[in-house]
């Protein structure tokens, strides 16, 4: 080959590859990029891939296209895989997702790091939100995120089976009490030792089931026992974890002696792993966040439709009822070239009218307080069934008064991780209550010191 | 310099060098503040670190007993295979099947079949009078379980080296040694390994590499759980780095877990071309 044709050919490829760069470089702008090519104004969002993601993605942000002419493209994305990405995309201030999806604990975090735009302004009628689902989407006394969607921790309860006259007289003749819904945690932890090992409808019963994996499973759960027992994990000002206080110790004694009352592989239980086993009827009781009583009346994949009833977490010894708070929020990033507009569509989701669709729709538990008189939902019931759809409601209505959020911090996730490892040995029998919690108040502490 | 040396330095030397400076800083990438020059902060703090030394123990027990295993099966279904019988090319294709999947979907399909209630692992265990196992949940089982689903995976790529290898052997290599009256077992000691050493060594370089990256399976099944008894240096980095968001500290990790891949090959190179 003569030079200049080598010269020729080089030059090609380098033009080729310029031109790759450039087409990739523009294809990744393009996500950020205010108009689409049909001259519309297009958002582009991340939610979770949970109901709430799903109605947003499959009939609000189409609707919303509809009414306003804004398109907005709705990414589903899984809960760590968000964490990360906005993360990674604030910290190169990228323009390329406007809005986010955001489990609440992360908005010390990226409300620390001045990452999410104030709301304050945008939302008119704060005094219909569920007060505390307004505090955990606030930090530094600024709004960073509408609430989406709220499902505190209950006590699910098999209403079937508290009902059957057999279990019934044969609870009274071993306890002494009559079975009725639990109200206080020992009266659980009777029954729970009660049911466990009977069997009904040809179930074999464990007497509860948990999220109890290592992650923010087991710590989730018990965070339920430590609030309803009085425990604080950390000092007032989260620069001390204060772990081995009588309550916390109480706490996790008796949710780990609880344990043993789970099914076969518990210490391994997802939120899905105790949805499968309340579909199943294979467990009597379990603690699970409130939505999560659709799935049992799915007939498609539930034998216990209409059966599971739910009640506030059972009052610790101190006589206080406390459950853990899931929320997620809906919060615009603060390196969006359109935050007028993404906060409108995040006001927007959360109008009275679509509140009550989005729960409607299975879309998670409302977060405003008029939603839950709604006859839209209240009036609602099962196919075929007859228990309302939506029975849940005035128990969620009532966990809100005292639930209490993950602890409130920037450091809540790298928290969890420490706490979630010395949980995951007190419950497999590795550690004592007491040598796991000094460990990981050492872990917390050191992590807090970075 | 030429494009081709300039795209490899743009997407590969530029990344690996900045993560070297960033392991030499303190930088929280959520935290809004900028990156400052810590020195050796992160990799002293690793060096003090519990969690650290718990996934170097973790990881190498990891590496040694999967490639361990991964070997010797290998070498036993090669020699199987390499003679060839009727059937052996539809054996051939099944072996090879869990190769072809993406890791994330074994590990999903693992969490499913070893789950102790539903599982069909337990179900089957059950029918046949076995108890329920907690496979995955279980301190003692988990890191062993795991090392079995890198074996289904992975042993495939060792016999899939080896079996080629020992079909280009020399035939008259063999039949002379059969002439000579050697025994098979003879054979294999004495003209199979030596001849096969450098393919032996190739796979086994690969294989190690490659398991001391192991993460996928474990954020798809145990999530390093439990206690920390899957917690590999991979899933550690990945949850500093990620859940954390302590950037520094997971590059100098990395680092670590680099220098201890390094010096694993170049121990098991050095030691293959002194015996040769």
């Amino acid at each position: 080959m003569k030079a200049s044709q080598k010269r020729s050919a080089k030059l090609r490829i380098g033009a080729l590859g310029v031109i790759t760069a450039a087409a990739v470089a523009l294809s990744g702008c393009a996500a950020g990029a205010p108009q689409n090519d049909s001259g519309k104004k297009t958002l582009n969002a991340i939610f979770l891939p949970a109901d709430w993601g799903k109605v947003v993605q499959e009939k609000l942000a189409p609707e919303y296209e509809k009414e306003t002419g804004v398109k907005v493209n709705v990414e589903l994305v899984g809960r760590d895989a968000i964490h990360e990405k906005m993360a990674t995309l604030f910290a190169g201030q990228d323009s390329s997702y406007d809005i986010f999806n955001v489990d609440y604990n992360w908005i010390p975090e990226f409300g620390k790091g001045g990452h999410l735009v104030p709301l304050d302004n945008a939302l008119q009628d704060k005094e219909d939100f569920l007060p505390l689902s307004l505090k955990v989407a606030t930090w530094d006394n600024k709004l960073l995120g509408i609430p989406q969607t709220v499902h505190p921790a209950t006590l699910w309860y098999n209403g079937a089976l508290y009902g059957d006259q057999t279990m019934k007289d044969q609870y009274q003749a071993e306890t002494g009490n009559a079975l009725g819904v639990p109200k206080t945690m020992d009266e659980w932890l009777t029954q729970v030792k009660f049911f466990n090992g009977k069997t009904f409808n040809g179930q074999k019963l464990s007497g509860w089931a948990a999220q109890a994996a290592k992650g923010f499973g087991n710590v989730h759960t018990w965070l339920s026992f430590a609030y309803s027992f009085g425990c604080k994990p950390f000092n007032a000002d989260f620069t001390k974890s204060i772990l081995t206080t009588p309550e916390c110790i109480g706490a996790t004694e008796r949710w780990s002696e609880m344990m043993m009352y789970m099914p076969a592989g518990a210490n391994d239980f997802t939120y899905d792993s105790v949805t499968t086993a309340a579909q199943q009827g294979s467990i009597a009781t379990a603690i699970q966040w409130s939505w999560g009583q659709f799935a049992t009346d799915n007939p498609s994949a539930s034998k216990t439709i209409g059966d599971w009833q739910m009640t506030t977490i059972p009052t610790g010894p101190t006589g206080l009822s406390s459950a853990h708070l899931a929320e997620w929020v809906i919060s615009v990033s603060k390196y969006s070239k359109n935050t007028e507009e993404a906060t409108k569509f995040a006001v927007w989701l959360e109008s009275k009218k679509n509140d009550v669709l989005q729960a409607s729709n299975g879309g998670g538990d409302p977060v405003r307080v008029s939603s839950y008189s709604d006859p839209t939902l209240t009036e609602q019931k099962l196919e075929g069934n007859g228990a309302a759809r939506f029975r849940r409601l005035p128990v969620t209505l009532e966990a809100m008064k005292t639930a209490q959020p993950r602890p409130f911090f920037p450091g809540e996730e790298t928290w969890e991780t420490a706490l979630s490892t010395e949980l995951s040995a007190i419950s497999l029998g590795q550690r004592g209550v007491q040598d796991g919690l000094s460990r990981a108040n050492e872990a917390i502490d050191k992590n807090l010191s970075q | 310099m030429s494009p081709g040396l300039l795209f490899l330095a743009a997407i590969s030397l530029y990344p690996t060098l900045y993560s070297l400076v960033v392991s030499f800083m303190r930088w929280n990438l959520s935290s809004g503040e900028a990156a400052r020059f810590a020195g050796l902060d992160n990799f002293v703090g690793l060096l003090t670190d519990g969690l650290f030394w718990n996934s170097v123990r973790v990881t190498l027990v990891f590496v040694f007993f999967s490639v361990l295993i991964e070997l010797v099966l290998t070498f036993g279904l090669a020699l199987l295979f390499f003679r060839g019988f009727p059937g052996d090319k539809l054996l051939r294709a099944l072996i090879m099947m869990p190769m072809l999947c993406a890791p994330v979907v074994v590990g999903l399909l693992a969490r499913f079949s070893l789950e102790p209630t539903y599982g069909i692992v337990n179900q089957l265990m059950r029918s046949i009078g076995l108890p329920t196992t907690e496979f995955l949940g279980n301190v003692d089982l988990a890191l062993p379980t795991l090392i079995a689903i890198d074996v289904w995976q992975w042993s495939p790529f060792l016999f899939l080296i080896l079996l080629a290898a020992m079909q280009g052997l020399p035939e008259e290599v063999i039949e002379a040694s059969k002439i000579d009256g050697a025994s098979w077992p003879r054979i294999i000691w004495h003209q199979f390994l030596p001849l096969l050493r450098y393919p032996i060594l190739v796979g086994v370089l690969l294989r190690l590499i490659d398991s001391f990256r192991v993460y996928d399976i474990v954020y798809m099944t145990t999530r390093g759980g439990p206690v920390d008894a899957t917690s590999t240096m991979s899933w550690q980095i990945y949850d500093v780095g990620f859940r954390a968001f302590n950037i520094s500290y997971a590059a100098a990790f990395s680092w670590l877990l680099l220098l201890l891949v390094l010096l694993a090959v170049n121990s098991l190179i050095r030691r293959m071309v002194a015996r040769s």
